[in-house]
C-alpha cells in the first residue's frame, strides 16, 4: 500500500518534471552554426548589416575521414541587414539552414562608420543581454575597411579568421604593446564609467578584399589580402573620435600599466636609434591627488629589461654607461607617455582612467568634478610622469661589434638587417 | 524493510525440524528404521528410486560370521579408499576384536573397536539416514537392529586450492577459495587461529541439502547482526541454493535496488579481514564466492591491495576507483548532454573537432552513444560465453567493426569510439564485479536522463542515486555508512586510508567493539642518542636523529 502511493508519487514527480522542462533546449552539434565572429556595419539607410562567420567544422577539423581538412573554406559568411542587432541574427535564418549559435562567438567586429556615427552603446546592449553570448569575446573597429571584409577574409596559418584577428591583438600587445585587447564586458564598463572612456583595437583589411574572400588566398604564401592590428580607436561619449598610432598608442598603454613587453629605441652618440632596449617586466602606478583645489595625477613608471642591440661603440661593461642609458630610456618612455596624455587632451577624452583614480582617492572633489570631467577637467590635467628604467642584461655579448674597431664582422652598419621586432616603423 | 526488532510470525518450521512422514514407510513407528535388514535396504532401494551410484556391499560379522550387515555408501562422493580401509577391511578381517560380539553391543563394538575412522554417529531415523548418505557418509545396517551406524567418510574429487580468478591482487595471498566448504572454512582458520572463530552450520534447500555455514568472530560481531542472518537463512524454504547468489538474494534487505548489500569474495584473506571488522561470513558449499554481512557502498572499491600498500598510494588508487566509477556511470552521458545541449561547455576548437566529426554522423548523439554502448554489451556478452577457441576472432571482429567500419562507413564519430571505450575501461577497473554491473545498468539510466535534460538531468540521476544509496541498509547497518551517518572515527578506511597507526577503530555500527588498541605505542621510532648513523663514527653527540 504504502509502497505503491510512494511510487505513484515518484511517477507523478516524474511526469511533471518532463511536462515542465522537456527537451526544448537540445540542440545537435548538425543544428547549430557555429559563428565564430560577427561583422557589424551600417548601411546607407542606417541600418545595421550583420556578417556572420560561420565555421564549417569539416573543413576546420582533418579528422579521419578522407582529410577533409582543406578542401574547402573553413568558414562561410553570410550578411543580413536589420533595424536592430537581434533582428539582424533573426533574419539570417532565411539565409542559414542552422541555427546561429554565438557561445563560441569570440570576435566582434564593428566598421569604423558604425563607430564614428552610432556609437557602441546601441549594439554592446544586444550582447551583454544574450544568454549565449560570451562577454569575454573581443571587441575591434574595422580601420578604414568595412567589418564585412574583416570578417570575410581568410586567413593562413590560423584557419579560423576570427581566431587569427584575436591571436594577432593579444601577441601584438604583449609583445610590442601599441595595441589593447578589448572584451565586451571591458567596453560596456567603460562605457558606463564618467571616469574612463574606452580604447579599442583597430583592424584593417591590406590587399584585395575580393581574393581575400577565396580559397585561393590561402593557398599563396604572400597572401593577396591580410588583417592587420591597427591603431588604437579613441572613444568619447560612445562614439569613435580618434585613432592613436606608434608611440601615441604604446604611451596609452605605458599609463593603463597594460605593457607587457616591448622594445624601446634611443639615439646614442648622435646615431638615431642606436640602442635598442627590451622591456621584459613593468610597473605603472597611477595616484591622483588634490592639490590647491586642482586635480592632480602622478605617473610612475618602474620598467625592467635588456640591451638588445647596441650599433654605436658604447661599453656596455661599465656601469657607468648603463646609467647614463638608463636616464636616457626613462626619457625616451616619458616622451612617449606625455605625447599620449597630450593627444587624448586634445579631444577632450580621459582613455587612461584618470577620472577613475581620482574617484578611489577623492571621491568627494569627484562628485564635484564628475559631470564635465572629460571636456573640462581632463585636459587640464596637471601630470607628473616618473619613469625609472633599469638595464638588468645585455645580453650574450658585452662589447659592440664595432667596439675599438679592431672586429668587425657581418655587414656594414648601414645596411645591417635589424632584428624584425625593432625595426618596424611605427604607425 | 525487515528489522531485527520487529519480527515477523514465523509460522513456517524449519526445514530439518520437519519430520519425513511419509505414507509408504512399511514401519509401525513411521519414519523410524526397521529391524529386518531385507525390509531396510529395500526401504533405501525405494526412496532412492534404484540409484545405481548406490553401492551396498554385504559383509558377514561376529563369530562364527552370524551377523548379516551391510555397508552403504554412494559412489563418488565418498573417500572410497578410507572405506576399504579402514571400515571394510576391519569388519572382515579383525575377527579378535568381534570374538563377543553380538547384536546387543554390536553397534558399539563397531563404533568403539572395528571403525578407524574419525566420526561414527547412531542413527535410527530414515530421514537423517537418507541425508548423511545424500552427504557422502557411509551407512552400515545390521540385521535385526532398528539403528544404523553413519560413518563419516566425505570425500570424492576436489578442485585444488588455486589464485582466485574474479579477484587478482598483485600482493598477498595467492589462495582461493574452492567448491568445498569444509576447505573453506579451514583457509579462514588458518589466518584466524583464535578459539573466537566460530562456525555454525546447517542445510538450506529442500532438494539440494545444501551446506551452509556461518562464521564469526565471537566478541567482535554483533549478536544482533549474528542472530539476525542466523535467522533469515533459517527462514528460507526454498528448493535448492546452487550459487552463493541465491542466498544473497533471497536474504538481502532490499530487492529492488542495483547496488549489491551483501559483499562476495574469493579470498580468504578479505574474509578473515572483514571478520576481524566484525562481519559475518557465509559459506556456501559448491562455490568458491563467500557472502559477507553486512556490506557498505565504500566496502565495494576497497581492494586487498591497498591494505597491503603503503596508505598515500592506497589512498590515491581509492580515489582513482571513485573516479572510474563516475566515469563508468556518466562518460556517455556526459558526451550526449555536452554534445546536445552543453556546446558552450567545451573549448570552442574541441567543440570544432566533435562537430566536424559528428557532421557526417546520421543519427542524434544519444541514438548513436546507445548503439556503441548497446554493441560494446552484446559483444562483453558475447566474449565471457564465446569458447577460447573462437574467442579471438570475435575480438578482431568486434575491434575492426566497431573501432574501425563503423567510424570509417560514418555511422559512428570517432569521439563516441573513445567514450565508449573509456567507459569499457573503467567499468572493468571497480574492484568488485558485482559493483562495476550495477554501474552497467545505471550507466543507461543516467544516458537518458542526459539525453532529456542534459547535464540538469545528469545531476538530477545522480541526486535520486544518492537518496536511494542512503535508504538502503544492510542487515540494518545504513549503506552509506560511515558517510551518510557519519562517523568521524570510521572515515580513515573509506575513500581514503589512513596509516595503520591512524586506522585504531573497528566499524562502529558493524563491530561490538570499537577499540583495536593499535596507536601511538606502537609506533617505531629511532633510538633516542647514540643512534646507527652516529655509533660508527663513535664521536657523534646523538643530534642527527
Amino acid at each position: 500500500m504504502g509502497m505503491n502511493r510512494k511510487w505513484a508519487f515518484l511517477f507523478l514527480m516524474l511526469a511533471c518534471i518532463s511536462l515542465v522542462s522537456g527537451c526544448w533546449s537540445k540542440k545537435e552539434l548538425t543544428d547549430v552554426a557555429l559563428v565564430s565572429a560577427l561583422g557589424i556595419d551600417i548601411d546607407e539607410k542606417g541600418r545595421y548589416v550583420g556578417t556572420f562567420q560561420i565555421i564549417n567544422p569539416g573543413n576546420v577539423a582533418g579528422g579521419m575521414q578522407g582529410g577533409g581538412a582543406g578542401q574547402g573554406p573553413s568558414v562561410s559568411v553570410y550578411s543580413t541587414t536589420g533595424n536592430n542587432i537581434v533582428e539582424v541574427s533573426r533574419r539570417a535564418s532565411t539565409k542559414i539552414s542552422r541555427r546561429l549559435y554565438y557561445a563560441h562567438t569570440n570576435l566582434v567586429v564593428v566598421s569604423d562608420e558604425l563607430a564614428e556615427k552610432e556609437g557602441l552603446a546601441a549594439i554592446m546592449d544586444a550582447f551583454d543581454r544574450h544568454p549565449e553570448f560570451r562577454t569575454t569575446a573581443r571587441v575591434v573597429i574595422a580601420r578604414e575597411s568595412s567589418a564585412a571584409d574583416i570578417v570575410k577574409t581568410l586567413t593562413a596559418v590560423d584557419k579560423i579568421p576570427a581566431n587569427k584577428v584575436i591571436k594577432t591583438m593579444e601577441l601584438t600587445e604583449k609583445r610590442w604593446g601599441e595595441h589593447v585587447k578589448t572584451n565586451i564586458q571591458e567596453v560596456t564598463k567603460d562605457l558606463v564609467s564618467p571616469g574612463k572612456e574606452p580604447i579599442l583595437t583597430g583592424f584593417r583589411m591590406i590587399g584585395n578584399a575580393k581574393k581575400g574572400e577565396k580559397m585561393e588566398n590561402v593557398q599563396e604564401s604572400a597572401l593577396d589580402a591580410i588583417l592587420q592590428a591597427d591603431a588604437i580607436a579613441v572613444f568619447k561619449d560612445d562614439k569613435l573620435v580618434d585613432w592613436l598610432t606608434g608611440e601615441t598608442a604604446r604611451g596609452t598603454l605605458w599609463v593603463l600599466d597594460k605593457i607587457k613587453s616591448t622594445g624601446i629605441s634611443i639615439d646614442w652618440q648622435d646615431k638615431q636609434e642606436a640602442i635598442a632596449y627590451q622591456v621584459v617586466r613593468q610597473k605603472t602606478k597611477v595616484t591622483a591627488t588634490m592639490k590647491n583645489g586642482q586635480p592632480q595625477i602622478s605617473i610612475n613608471v618602474q620598467a625592467e629589461g635588456d640591451i638588445d642591440e647596441a650599433n654605436v661603440p658604447v661599453n656596455l661593461a661599465d656601469p657607468r654607461v648603463l646609467l647614463r642609458i638608463e636616464k636616457a630610456l626613462g626619457k625616451e618612455i616619458e616622451k612617449e607617455i606625455h605625447k599620449s596624455i597630450q593627444h587624448a587632451s586634445q579631444h577632450k577624452t580621459d582613455i587612461f582612467g584618470f577620472g577613475e583614480a581620482m574617484h578611489r582617492s577623492e571621491p568627494e572633489s569627484w562628485k564635484r568634478m564628475e559631470k564635465n570631467w572629460n571636456d573640462e577637467h581632463f585636459p587640464k590635467l596637471k601630470v607628473k610622469v616618473n619613469v625609472d628604467a633599469y638595464i638588468r642584461r645585455t645580453g650574450l655579448r658585452s662589447k659592440p661589434m664595432h667596439f675599438g674597431g679592431h672586429l668587425r664582422v657581418g655587414p656594414p652598419v648601414g645596411q645591417r638587417v635589424k632584428a624584425v621586432g625593432f625595426s618596424t616603423p611605427r604607425g | 524493510m525487515p528489522s531485527f526488532f520487529k519480527r515477523k510470525n514465523v509460522t513456517k518450521t524449519r526445514y530439518n525440524q520437519k519430520s519425513g512422514n511419509k505414507e509408504q514407510s512399511p514401519e509401525k513407528k513411521p519414519g523410524s528404521i526397521g529391524f529386518s535388514l531385507s525390509v531396510n535396504l529395500d526401504i533405501i532401494k525405494q526412496r532412492t528410486g534404484n540409484s545405481t551410484d548406490i553401492i551396498t556391499r554385504h559383509v558377514k560379522i561376529g563369530p562364527n560370521y552370524g551377523l548379516k550387515t551391510v555397508v552403504v555408501y554412494v559412489a563418488g562422493i565418498v573417500n572410497e579408499q578410507f572405506i576399504h580401509d579402514f571400515l571394510i577391511e576391519s569388519l572382515m578381517k579383525d575377527h579378535f576384536l568381534q570374538e563377543d560380539l553380538n547384536l546387543e553391543n554390536a553397534a558399539e563394538i563397531i563404533v568403539d573397536d572395528l571403525v578407524a575412522l574419525s566420526s561414527v554417529m547412531q542413527i535410527s531415523e530414515w530421514n537423517q539416514l537418507l541425508l548423511s548418505l545424500m552427504s557422502g557418509d557411509t551407512i552400515i545396517l545390521i540385521d535385526g537392529l532398528d539403528k544404523a551406524l553413519s560413518v563419516s567418510t566425505e570425500g570424492g574429487e576436489k578442485r585444488a586450492i588455486e589464485e582466485p580468478g574474479a579477484q587478482v591482487s598483485v600482493r598477498g595471498s595467492r589462495a582461493g577459495f574452492v567448491e568445498s566448504l569444509g576447505t573453506n572454512t579451514a583457509l579462514v582458520r588458518r589466518i584466524i587461529k583464535s578459539p573466537d572463530l566460530w562456525l555454525e552450520s546447517m542445510k538450506i534447500g529442500k532438494v539440494t541439502k545444501t551446506d551452509v555455514a556461518i562464521m564469526y568472530i565471537n566478541g567482535i560481531a554483533k549478536q544482533e547482526i549474528v542472530e539476525e542472518v542466523r535467522s533469515r537463512l533459517n527462514k528460507l524454504e526454498v528448493d535448492s541454493i546452487l550459487e552463493s547468489g541465491y542466498i544473497e538474494q533471497l536474504i538481502e534487505d532490499q530487492t529492488f535496488t542495483p547496488f549489491p548489500t551483501l559483499y562476495n569474495t574469493e579470498r580468504p584473506d578479505i574474509v578473515a579481514g572483514n571478520l576481524l571488522e566484525g562481519r559475518i561470513a557465509i559459506f556456501i558449499d559448491g562455490t568458491p564466492f563467500v557472502l559477507l554481512a553486512p556490506a557498505v557502498f565504500v566496502q565495494f572499491f576497497q581492494s586487498t591491495d591497498d591494505y597491503y600498500a603503503r596508505f598515500d598510494m592506497a589512498t590515491a588508487l581509492r580515489l582513482l576507483r571513485i573516479l572510474i566509477f563516475i566515469i563508468s556511470l556518466i562518460a556517455p552521458a556526459a558526451y550526449v548532454a555536452v554534445t546536445t545541449f552543453h556546446q558552450e561547455m567545451i573549448p570552442t576548437q574541441l567543440v570544432i573537432t566533435v562537430a566536424a566529426q559528428r557532421e557526417a554522423v546520421p543519427f542524434p548523439a544519444f541514438v548513436e552513444a546507445l548503439i556503441m554502448e548497446v554493441t560494446f554489451e552484446i559483444l562483453r556478452e558475447a566474449g565471457i560465453r564465446l569458447p577460447r577457441a573462437v574467442g579471438s576472432a570475435v575480438s578482431i571482429v568486434g575491434a575492426l567493426v566497431i573501432g574501425q567500419a563503423a567510424v570509417q562507413a560514418g555511422i559512428v564519430s570517432p569521439a563516441m569510439v573513445i567514450i565508449v571505450s573509456i567507459t569499457a575501461i573503467a567499468s572493468f577497473a571497480t574492484p568488485s564485479f558485482s559493483m562495476a554491473i550495477s554501474a552497467r545498468l545505471i550507466r543507461f539510466f543516467i544516458m537518458i536522463s542526459a539525453a532529456t535534460f542534459g547535464f540538469y538531468g545528469i545531476i538530477l540521476a545522480f541526486i535520486m542515486l544518492l537518496a536511494h544509496l542512503c535508504s538502503l541498509r544492510s542487515f540494518s547497518v545504513p549503506y552509506m555508512t560511515p558517510l551518510a551517518p557519519f562517523i568521524l572515527a570510521n572515515v580513515g578506511d573509506t575513500i581514503v586510508r589512513f596509516p595503520w597507526l591512524d586506522l585504531g577503530t573497528r566499524p562502529k555500527l558493524i563491530s561490538q567493539k570499537d577499540n583495536i588498541g593499535q596507536g601511538e605505542t606502537m609506533k617505531s621510532q629511532p633510538p633516542e642518542n647514540s643512534g646507527m648513523v652516529t655509533a660508527n663514527t663513535g664521536k657523534g653527540d646523538g643530534n642527527e636523529s
